[in-house]
């Protein structure tokens, strides 16, 4: 497969299905939630411009948990909220589309229809803010209002999208939402400051279920926890999904905790999603080196604790044009070609994998060992030492 | 932290300006006066004119003396007392904040309590009992007006030396053993520079206001001319009553802008302090250029349009 | 409840020092002012006045000093100040009838001035970049000019020239005090000017504390959430601001105190009948115990004016009712 041949992204827009599409988890492509194409966003503007998502192309698809990690800096959360149009300034977006298809809405009573991110009016994004896309953050101290009450910041989103609920419907609703995620009616009297960590994060998840959104945004929301709390409030995660079927992004730097819960995972890196894979054979078998290195650098939550490996360097300045593959610089199996193209993601094999690596070009035959691993049977193997070597040397 | 660097945003050049102007304004005023503010050999209730450029007094005294004269006993006032209340501010607030436990209790109470107490009033009460002769003396009015005035600033700066204290850098210091003296000085003076920047530009700020003010009161001698004076003389003749403007009009602007200029070279230290306050904004020229129509808002992220479509839209746009 | 309790403290502390200091002043001030004032008012005195000045300064009474403290503080207990020298009558009974003058007066300016510098503090904090920016450098001449000045100013451009409020006096003098809709009409119109001027003279420091802290808060998670809840704008405002004004409110009780500081010269400035002017005759005429006791007065309201200011943040603000908090 050669560079100028290689298609930007195999999966076709949900609206032309002249083509076969090739889609990941070999779902239809009217099951879409969200589609972002060649999508980039810079921080600042003319010269001085950082850009710090890359011609990014993403879809999510209905009931789809997609895991999108990285380190920090390499534009996971950038890219998120720019497609919802919440970065705050000075982010530009600076090209490309993202679409929302909702299906029909009881709640609202609206019809099927799409939604254009980029196009939209400002009455257009609010109406379908938190009651079609809601978002769950890091620090939910920080996300809740602190001189609010918990039943205010319920009653505040039922009465700004559910004009008909009163008062007292309000009330059982935000009853009935804390006992979905576990907690006792009495916290609603509560102010955020009088909650733990893990109770807070809870009542996120329960506000932002709050509406059934078909998108659950979920920004590192377990990073502030500790362990314990962060298992509970994943598998609680994972029941709600099962039961309420939205779909979610679940942003975080912790890739052994994204397998987890993750149907599918992006990993990005420098602006760019370097692979693309479901969740267990992104796990297991690795095909980019970045992934490898982020494996090998992060614990896994279960299995055997395996020797913990940095991946050496720092990401590469974003206010520079980069050609090449960005992650060269850092990467053990570097090709001379790395340097001068930049590799496109392309799927590599069935299952719908992609990658975006010059190791995986038909023409390249010295594959690394670490990166030809087969998907094993068993889902959660962990990561065999012998890599942790060739990536650490 | 390196040298301090204020931004340099047009606002605080025009207050540098400002308060530049009245410092030489105080250091060459009386010498360029044109004539004794005090004496009284030329026809009263002039009009501004060539010779007199705003007028006469109603005994017939040129206000161009008296504003130049009295610029440099308002400024000195001023300067006294700003310098004496950061010191009191700096002692008292520093400490607190350093040494914490009873010693900050004590301190801090000290403080409240004389930020409670209103500071005109009692200014007023301490001047009044002043032999006449104190009350012509620019030290001890400084002084006095000081004594109203330290409080808040030592208020900032035990906050700021408490946060100060607890960060990193300092405690690294206390761990590898250096004397209290010594950090004080070389760990956590710099840091305070900003908030004593500010807190010395607002006790001057006051001490302006007070010192006009009790001359305008005619608690300062009525025979030393500074700007406050020359406002009790106006009142005291019915001078606005009378239409004459240009007898008590330019000694307010003067206060005014010294004022002014000082507030605006605080913004800059505040941008300083508080890095959010910075301007990261475009002018609205300068977002047509490139594309964006509208000043960035919270929550709509703007989208960069293709030219052709930016044409469009303006043309379609009514505004 | 612990930190209004503490605040408490502080104030009755505070109130304790300045009734010391009333004490202690005189008697720390170089030569006697007993003989300099009798002196000075020669043969303008009669015996009760020359008593109520010996009085006032705890001389010509064969106690020692700290009898003489105990017996003061006795006095103040029972609400005595003393006798004023120059109008002969006692000085709690003067300021009876000035002090709601001036509590009238300061107290809606202060009100009208938070408000609005508040409410315009969060348009600007908002707002922020928009071509209303440049109209700050302009709102901080208006704080720097002193109150008395713009005052003045006022009271020549807009009373004298154009007449467009009555000046001079609280009320209309062809009125006689009472609840008439006409005494309570004029009471207002001739309050206006001094209003505005005290409002114009304190508004831009309550507006840029409030855009400063609006600035603050924007870029805080919750206000972005706010955005993310679908809010309408107004709404995404009030988060913010729900929380920026509390500083504000924080600083009402420090505020305050230079308020009352520059609107006793406005009295002054608008012949308004209350403490400040009392304060200013009484200073031209040398009457220490009027401006002690007026001292004592402004000093006691201006401290149940902080801790109303207390207990309103501490409604305001959550965090300060539980102890428990981090």
């Amino acid at each position: 497969m050669s560079t100028s041949s290689a298609p930007r992204a195999l999966r076709q827009s949900a609206s032309s299905n002249d083509e076969v599409s090739i889609a990941p988890a070999a779902l239809e492509s009217s099951d879409l939630v969200l589609e972002v194409k060649d999508f980039s966003v810079d921080y600042g503007w003319g010269e001085r411009a950082v850009r710090a998502v890359r011609n990014v192309d993403l879809d999510v698809h209905r009931s789809q948990v997609l895991g999108i990690a990285g380190e920090s800096g390499s534009g996971k959360s950038t890219l998120v909220y720019a497609v919802t149009r919440l970065l705050r300034s000075p982010a530009v977006i600076s090209g490309g589309d993202a679409r929302l298809f909702l299906d029909a809405d009881k709640n609202t009573g609206s019809d099927v229809r799409t939604v254009d991110l980029m196009r939209a009016s400002e009455r257009e994004l609010r109406s379908i803010r938190w009651s079609q896309i809601s978002i769950v953050l890091q620090s939910a101290l920080n996300a809740l209002n602190p001189v609010l009450r918990i039943s205010a910041e319920f009653d505040e989103v039922l009465k700004t999208h559910r004009r008909d609920m009163n008062r007292h419907q309000r009330r059982a609703r935000a009853v009935e939402l804390l006992e979905l995620v576990g907690l006792n009616e009495d916290r609603l009297a509560r102010f955020p400051h009088e909650l733990s960590g893990g109770q807070r994060q809870r009542i996120m998840i329960a506000l932002a279920l709050a509406l059934d959104p078909q998108l659950v945004i979920m920004d590192e929301p377990t990073t502030a926890l500790d362990v314990v709390t962060q298992r509970e409030i994943i598998s609680e995660l994972r029941d709600l999904r099962a039961r309420f079927g939205f779909a979610m992004v679940f942003i975080t730097h912790d890739l052994a905790l994204l397998v987890e819960i993750a149907d599918e995972i992006a990993v990005m890196y420098a602006g760019t999603i370097v692979e693309r894979a479901p969740a267990a054979s992104l796990h297991d078998a690795p095909r980019h080196p970045y992934t490898l290195g982020l494996l090998n650098s992060s614990p896994p939550l279960h299995g055997k604790h395996h020797e913990l490996v940095g991946i050496p360097g720092s990401p590469p300045d974003l206010a520079q044009s980069l050609v090449g593959c960005s992650f060269r610089a850092r990467c053990p199996f570097a090709l001379e070609r790395c340097a001068s193209e930049t590799p496109p993601l392309v799927a590599i094999e069935d299952g719908g994998r992609m990658v975006a690596c010059w190791l995986h070009d038909g023409s390249a035959t010295n594959l690394p060992e670490a990166l030809r691993r087969e998907v094993s049977l068993s889902k959660r193997a962990a990561p065999q030492p012998r890599a942790t070597k060739e990536v650490g040397s | 932290m390196s040298a301090v660097q204020i931004p340099k945003s047009p606002k605080v050049i025009l207050g540098a300006s400002i308060i530049g102007f009245f410092t030489l304004m105080m250091i060459v005023g009386p010498y360029l006066a044109p004539y004794d503010p005090s004496a009284t050999n030329f026809a009263p209730n002039l009009t501004p004119s060539a010779s007199h450029w705003l007028g006469t007094t109603s005994l017939g005294q040129d206000i161009m003396s008296q504003l130049l004269t009295g610029a440099r006993a308002t400024m000195v006032v001023a300067l006294v007392a700003g310098l004496v209340a950061t010191f009191l501010a700096i002692a008292v607030g520093v400490a607190a904040g350093y040494l914490g436990g009873r010693a900050d209790d004590g301190l801090s109470l000290l403080s409240n309590v004389f930020l409670a107490i209103p500071g005109l009033p009692l200014l007023i009460v301490i001047d009044s009992y002043l032999p006449s002769g104190e009350r012509s003396n620019a030290f001890v009015i400084g002084l006095i007006i000081s004594l109203t005035g330290w409080a808040w600033g030592a208020r900032v700066l035990r906050a700021q030396t408490m946060s100060l204290r607890n960060r990193d850098f300092v405690e690294a210091s206390r761990i590898i053993g250096e004397s209290r003296t010594r950090i004080m000085v070389a760990e956590i003076a710099p840091n305070l520079l900003p908030v004593l920047a500010s807190s010395l530009l607002f006790t001057i700020l006051y001490s302006i206001g007070a010192y006009v003010t009790l001359a305008y009161v005619g608690l300062t001698s009525t025979s030393v001319w500074n700007w406050g004076t020359m406002l009790y003389w106006a009142q005291a003749n019915n001078a606005p009553l009378s239409n004459e403007w240009y007898w008590f009009v330019p000694p307010g602007i003067c206060i005014a802008l010294v004022g002014t200029g000082l507030a605006l070279v605080n913004f800059g230290i505040d941008e300083f302090i508080n890095p959010r306050l910075r301007e990261g904004g475009l002018s609205a020229r300068q977002r047509r250029r490139i594309g964006m129509p509208r000043r960035p808002r919270l929550g709509f992220t703007p989208v960069r349009r293709l030219p052709e479509t930016i044409t469009r839209l303006s043309t379609m746009e009514p505004r | 409840m612990r930190m209004l309790l503490r605040r408490l403290s502080l104030y009755v502390v505070t109130a304790w020092v300045a009734i010391t200091a009333n004490f202690i002043l005189p008697r720390l001030m170089p030569g006697n002012p007993v003989e300099t004032l009798i002196g000075q008012l020669q043969g303008r005195v009669s015996p009760q006045q020359v008593r109520a000045i010996q009085l006032a300064f705890g001389m010509g009474l064969k106690q020692n000093i700290v009898q003489q403290y105990f017996g003061y503080l006795g006095q103040l207990m029972h609400g005595h100040l003393g006798v004023s020298i120059t109008l002969s009558a006692p000085v709690s009974s003067i300021l009876r009838s000035a002090v709601p003058w001036t509590v009238g007066l300061i107290g809606v300016s202060t009100i009208l001035s938070f408000l609005v510098g508040t409410i315009a503090g969060t348009m600007l904090g908002w707002t922020r970049g928009s071509r209303f920016d440049s109209l700050i450098p302009l709102t901080t001449f208006f704080q720097a000019v002193p109150y008395f000045f713009l005052g003045t100013v006022m009271l020549l451009i807009f009373g004298s020239n154009l007449h467009w409020f009555p000046v001079l006096g609280a009320y209309s003098s062809n009125l006689n005090p009472g609840w008439s809709w006409a005494f309570v009409f004029s009471l207002i119109r001739y309050g206006e000017l001094p209003v505005l001027t005290i409002v114009l003279s304190s508004v831009a420091g309550w507006m840029l504390g409030m855009r400063n802290m609006m600035i603050t808060m924007v870029a805080e998670d919750f206000v972005l959430m706010a955005v993310a809840k679908g809010l309408p704008r107004r709404k995404v405002i009030m988060h913010a601001a729900r929380n920026a004004v509390l500083p504000s409110v924080a600083n009402l009780s420090l505020a305050i105190g230079l308020v009352v500081s520059g609107a006793l010269l406005v009295e002054l400035v608008f012949n308004y009948p209350g403490v400040g002017n009392l304060l200013l005759q009484a200073v031209l005429n040398e009457d220490y115990p009027l401006i002690q006791g007026i001292f004592l007065v402004i000093t006691m309201t201006v401290l149940a004016a902080n801790l109303l200011a207390d207990v309103m943040y501490f409604v305001l603000d959550p965090r300060t009712r539980t102890e428990a908090a981090v």
